[in-house]
């Protein structure tokens, strides 16, 4: 950026020096790290992929527990059944989401990226396999400049193939939250997948397979949208990834048990280590970058190095500017956890999830629209009595059938003709129809309210009382 | 390639909510096609629909990138001075 040549008089606005954003992408190879971050994201990818892998295959009152059925417009989840008048819900989930995520970023920086994030746990698998397939770091390194051979065709499709196998399986795993899995397993059997269920798997596969397999950081650096703004809700006391200057530098190599400090120079051997297992190819030693993913890679590696020197490890460590600045230790980073922003997002973050509980274990298992019929406002009928037709739509939210009585009241002499006992099955909706007479002398001419009364017979609970209007002509 | 980019990821990603938002609220069953009902499947239709979406935002997105490119880059191909 520095040798940008100086504006030249010939333009006529200002200078453009058109660069692309972007450097030739390398690919990097990490090396393969073990260590106490190592083992957390380890563990993380088995808590994610067990619950993605398995939760769709676990039953549930002889139906999938968790199930988005997107063709009967319901979505399961347990014993909850959601309908698309429930999306108020979907909006408080995504509310509380995203207000965890900032919590988590403003006291541990980017715990999500680094240990979370379905890029990053899924590089991670394909990583592992392919350091499985092809060997570590030097020997990918090799093998990418060693000419086409049997060998290397070989390890080439082992390794393509075992991606391949694995992206099928997440997109057949992803469509089988949304169509049973059950039948979908049954149906790739007797090859009777629907196109747009092959579609999707391929689709999702596919891009499991390019995102994990081949773009991997690219996604971090170029594409994901959290990771341009994440830097807003950093603060002075948020934990990041930091190398220790003071301690590290004058960097330098040297031999085991060399008195460094005579030499004068600081605890970094200058290994290169952490950057070689950097999966986005950085130098955590130039400060907070934002293509850190906070992985603590480096940390981890870091600390292998000093133990081998026999120097106290964390040169590279969980730390915030102002602990590094002041030299504080855990006690005191800790104590600086509490601070109004934490207070804020925590207090919002716990009154929404408090209302979201409240509102799921409120939830109404019955719902009912009285619609009038409007083909024909009101009638005389038989006796002189004035009718008006009512369309009930009766919605079981719950898990269990039931029966539900009906009544109407708001005017003298109302009565009804039609069903009064309505049998609805578990979350299902069934429409009835009903014609309620009233004498002529009931109520006021024009619009008259009364009310439908759904009880159910098993809960005098489950009960709607809902409104509606009676034409007197 | 990163051009290809810059257009059609953001429009996926904008199509992914449009798509939820539209057919959480609107019952595909309930929609009309040159005034007749549309006859496809649920599943059909909601594909056809997320693909609509993404084409709409990734026209916009074009557009976007289009307008972007600066003096320079416009007149680069005019005239020879």
């Amino acid at each position: 950026m520095a040798s940008n040549p100086p504006p030249t008089p010939q333009d006529n606005n200002v200078a453009f020096v058109e660069e692309s954003l972007y450097e030739v992408h390398k690919k990097i190879h990490p090396r393969a790290v073990s260590g106490v971050f190592a083992t957390w994201r380890w563990a993380l990818v088995w808590f994610t992929q067990l619950l993605y892998y398995g939760l769709c295959w676990l039953p549930w009152n002889g139906r999938q527990a968790v199930l988005f059925d997107l063709v009967e417009r319901k979505f399961y989840i347990f014993g909850l059944v959601f309908w698309p008048q429930d999306v108020f819900f979907l909006a408080i989930l995504l509310i509380i989401s995203a207000y965890s995520l900032f919590l988590f970023t403003a006291v541990g920086g980017r715990l999500w990226c680094g240990y979370a994030c379905p890029q990053t746990v899924y590089t991670e698998i394909f990583m592992w396999l392919e350091h499985k397939i092809e060997g570590d770091r030097n020997a990918r390194l090799k093998l990418d400049a060693a000419p086409m051979s049997g060998r290397k065709l070989l390890l080439r499709a082992a390794k393509y193939g075992s991606w391949i196998l694995l992206s099928i399986w997440t997109g057949f795993t992803l469509v089988g939250y949304f169509t049973p899995i059950t039948t979908l397993w049954g149906s790739v059997w007797n090859f009777t997948l629907g196109s747009w269920e092959v579609f999707w798997i391929l689709f999702y596969g596919g891009f499991t397979y390019l995102m994990a397999g081949h773009m991997r950081e690219q996604v971090c650096k170029y594409m994901c949208p959290y990771a341009r703004f994440q830097g807003v809700m950093f603060d002075p006391d948020t934990l990041t990834i930091t190398y220790d200057q003071e301690r590290g530098e004058p960097r330098g190599a040297r031999k085991k048990g060399v008195d460094y400090k005579a030499q004068g120079k600081g605890e970094c051997v200058d290994c290169g280590i952490c950057v070689q297992v950097c999966p986005t190819g950085i130098d955590i030693r130039n400060g907070l970058q934002y293509e850190c993913i906070g992985c603590a890679a480096c940390i981890d590696a870091c600390d292998q190095v000093m133990e081998k020197m026999d120097y106290p490890k964390g040169l590279i460590r969980y730390s915030t500017e102002h602990a590094i600045e002041a030299n504080w230790g855990w006690k005191e980073i800790l104590g600086h956890i509490v601070r109004p922003r934490i207070i804020l997002y925590t207090s919002i973050l716990a009154v929404i999830c408090v209302a979201f509980v409240w509102g799921i274990a409120t939830k109404a298992t019955l719902r009912v629209d009285v619609i009038r019929d409007r083909a024909t406002l009101a009638r005389e009928v038989e006796g002189g009595l004035i009718e008006n037709v009512y369309r009930l739509h009766v919605m079981n939210v719950s898990e269990t059938s039931h029966r539900y009585s009906v009544s109407v009241t708001g005017l003298n002499g109302i009565d009804m003709i039609g069903e009064r006992i309505l049998e609805v099955p578990p979350a299902a909706a069934k429409a009835f129809t009903v014609q309620v007479r009233v004498p002529p002398e009931s109520g006021k001419k024009g619009s008259n309210t009364i009310y439908f009364d759904v009880k159910s017979m098993a809960d005098e609970k489950v009960a709607v009382h809902e409104k509606a209007t009676f034409l007197q002509p | 390639m990163q051009k290809i980019f810059w257009v059609l990821w953001p429009s996926f990603v904008v199509a992914g909510i449009a798509e939820g938002a539209f057919f959480t609220l609107i019952d595909p069953q309930e929609l009309y096609l040159f005034g007749e009902p549309v006859h496809l499947s649920r599943m059909t239709t909601y594909s056809i629909g997320f693909f609509g979406f993404w084409l709409v935002c990734a026209a916009s997105s074009l557009l976007t990138w289009f307008l972007q490119r600066s003096a320079s880059e416009v007149n680069k191909g005019v005239g020879a001075q």
